[in-house]
């Protein structure tokens, strides 16, 4: 019994009660800012901070970037940006504090860790791709666009899940 | 009144402390509900752990219905909200990529974040990936372009699209939610337990 | 004992109990009585821009401004047409009081891309036509401070200073000389022919380049 414990040590919040918690800040995020919450855009304003330092001329000619770019003001200087600071300072504390603070690859225990870290990166390739494409991930675009009933939040968020689902099967070794 | 912000009622300068906070309150409540932990998030296809689909459906339809409350005792203009504009085909596309991206990497942008935080190395792998991702996108964007900005319906919401009371769609979309709770539950039980 | 077992019962049922509870909130949401919506500003909002100096643009503001020629700027005379054909500021539209609303004359005043400046004898009419407007939502909607009186006492006839006014006031003075003397040419072509100038008008504000918004910082995109 207790072994089974040791093994299953993810004491996590009810999640109704995190999906309330989280509906209230989303609420509250509305309120505030006018604009819902998000987590890729921050990695974007850091892809173009990257590649303005290392090639601006680059940067300046690309019309991607150069969207992001504003004369005398770091893509950084970003609100996405600053709450992504903030999600990486309370998913830490969230795991202080629940003693969940470990280095290490989590994986099922049919798949080596170098397999899960190659889908991994393979993963988050395609997440990242695919993010800018419909302009917005799960937070930004689906969550955020679904609770001011914005259609294209409602597409997106079918198209991920329904795509999760139809590929499920095939990933299976993965997971289960 | 609200959005406070935009309207001037809180100045400009608090903007990003305001931003930390909020992020802040975001990672804790998504690691504190095991979004952290991709074998918990990777559940919801395999009908062993649905807090998925649970925590999603409950913060929309918490966030949809306190909205329109709000807008409604006038202390938030819905129309002033950002509303993500719906470019149709990329939204599909995206979306699809997304898709398998979630499966083979397990994570999404803002759970990754949190994995990095305590410490998954999978997480910042996932994160590497994104960063990559993000990276070829740009880089081939003059390719995509014409795709990226194609289609576009502006920025509409369902109100627009079906034509019918936003009470309406609420009323409607929380049934579903509540549906699939309890939908959930029961194909949970059914489904050999998968321990992580 | 029995009330532990009450709320025993009670937390089996919990997640019924909250699905109801959301069901309920939601059909409040259809069910609530709709009542239609303020369009345009918010009364608040409405009192503190009428108290606000801000929606006044003085007399020698406007004369610089016009002296420039600045392409930004679209003056609306609010007096009736006979008192227009009579006199008028150069490049002005006549858009008398009663008539604000027309369809035809609606697009000038319900725009963001010109400064709109309203005018009248004094600030009256045009102080109307601004509290019309600006109840709509209308933007950037400025009044002539005194109106046609007042611009005929500070630009076109300004006084001499006295000789113990500060360096200021002298060249104060010498601006209005100046700018009384460029409209004294001005308000004779104006007269010569008012109504063809306002319909030539009528076409050129589609050529002029927009200015940027002055709107509020809009929220913008997630992710």
């Amino acid at each position: 019994m207790k072994d089974k414990k040791q093994q299953n040590r993810h004491v996590y919040w009810n999640p109704y009660f995190g999906g309330f918690l989280l509906g209230l800040l989303i609420l509250f995020t509305f309120y505030m800012t006018g604009r819902g919450l998000g987590a890729s855009g921050a990695l974007k304003s850091s892809v173009v901070t990257m590649v303005n330092t290392v090639a601006p001329t680059h940067a300046q000619n690309n019309t991607y970037y150069s969207k992001f770019i504003k004369e005398g003001e770091s893509p950084m200087n970003n609100w996405l940006v600053f709450e992504a600071i903030g999600v990486l300072l309370g998913a830490f504390l969230s795991g202080a504090f629940t003693g969940r603070l470990k280095l290490k690859v989590q994986h099922s225990p049919k798949i080596t860790s170098k397999r899960r870290l190659i889908f991994a990166l393979a993963g988050g390739l395609l997440f990242g791709l695919g993010a800018q494409i419909a302009r917005g991930c799960t937070s930004g675009a689906a969550l955020s666009g679904m609770a001011v009933l914005s259609t294209g939040g409602f597409i997106t968020m079918m198209a991920i899940f329904g795509t999760g689902y139809a590929v499920a099967y095939f990933f299976r070794k993965n997971w289960i | 009144m609200g959005p406070l912000i935009p309207n001037g009622i809180i100045p400009e300068d608090w903007n990003y402390i305001i931003a930390i906070l909020i992020g802040l309150a975001f990672g804790y409540i998504l690691e504190a509900s095991g979004f952290s932990s991709s074998r918990k998030l990777a559940g919801v296809f395999y009908g062993y752990d649905f807090a998925v689909l649970k925590v999603f459906f409950t913060s929309a339809v918490v966030a949809v219905i306190g909205l329109y409350y709000m807008d409604y005792l006038n202390w938030v203009d819905i129309s002033q909200l950002y509303v993500h504009p719906t470019y149709l085909w990329a939204a599909i596309i995206g979306g699809m990529i997304m898709g398998v991206g979630f499966l083979a990497g397990g994570f999404c942008p803002g759970t990754s974040l949190c994995a990095v935080a305590i410490g998954k190395i999978d997480g910042m792998v996932f994160t590497l990936g994104l960063i990559i991702g993000i990276f070829i996108f740009s880089e081939s964007f003059s390719a995509l372009e014409p795709f990226f900005e194609g289609s576009n319906l502006g920025n509409i919401t369902l109100v627009d699209t079906l034509g019918i009371s936003p009470y309406w769609i609420i009323f409607v979309f929380t049934i579903i939610a509540l549906v699939a709770f309890a939908f959930s539950d029961w194909v949970r039980s059914k489904v050999k337990k998968v321990f992580y | 004992m029995s009330k532990k077992y009450k709320l025993k019962r009670l937390l089996v049922r919990r997640y019924q109990i909250l699905a109801a509870i959301l069901f309920i909130l939601a059909a409040g949401l259809v069910l609530l009585p709709k009542y239609k919506k303020n369009e345009g500003v918010k009364p608040e909002l409405f009192v503190k821009n009428a108290i606000s100096s801000e929606r006044y643009i003085n007399t020698d503001l406007l004369a610089d401004r016009l002296v420039n020629q600045d392409p930004s700027i679209l003056l609306i005379d609010t007096r009736p047409e006979k008192e227009f054909n009579e006199f008028a500021l150069p490049n002005a539209i006549n858009i008398p009081l009663k008539n604000l609303l027309d369809e035809n004359y609606i697009e000038y005043i319900d725009q963001d891309i010109y400064d709109i400046i309203l005018y009248s004898n004094d600030s009256f009419y045009a102080d109307q036509a601004w509290m019309i407007g600006n109840r709509l939502g209308y933007k950037n909607l400025y009044v002539l401070k005194g109106g046609l009186n007042e611009w005929f006492n500070t630009i076109i006839s300004p006084k001499y200073p006295d000789e113990t006014m500060p360096k200021e006031a002298f060249e104060l003075y010498s601006f209005r000389k100046a700018a009384g003397m460029y409209f004294g040419i001005g308000v004779i072509d104006t007269k010569a022919n008012p109504i063809e100038k306002a319909v030539a008008k009528k076409k050129t504000p589609k050529k002029v380049k927009p200015k940027p918004k002055k709107k509020k910082r809009v929220p913008e995109g997630g992710c």
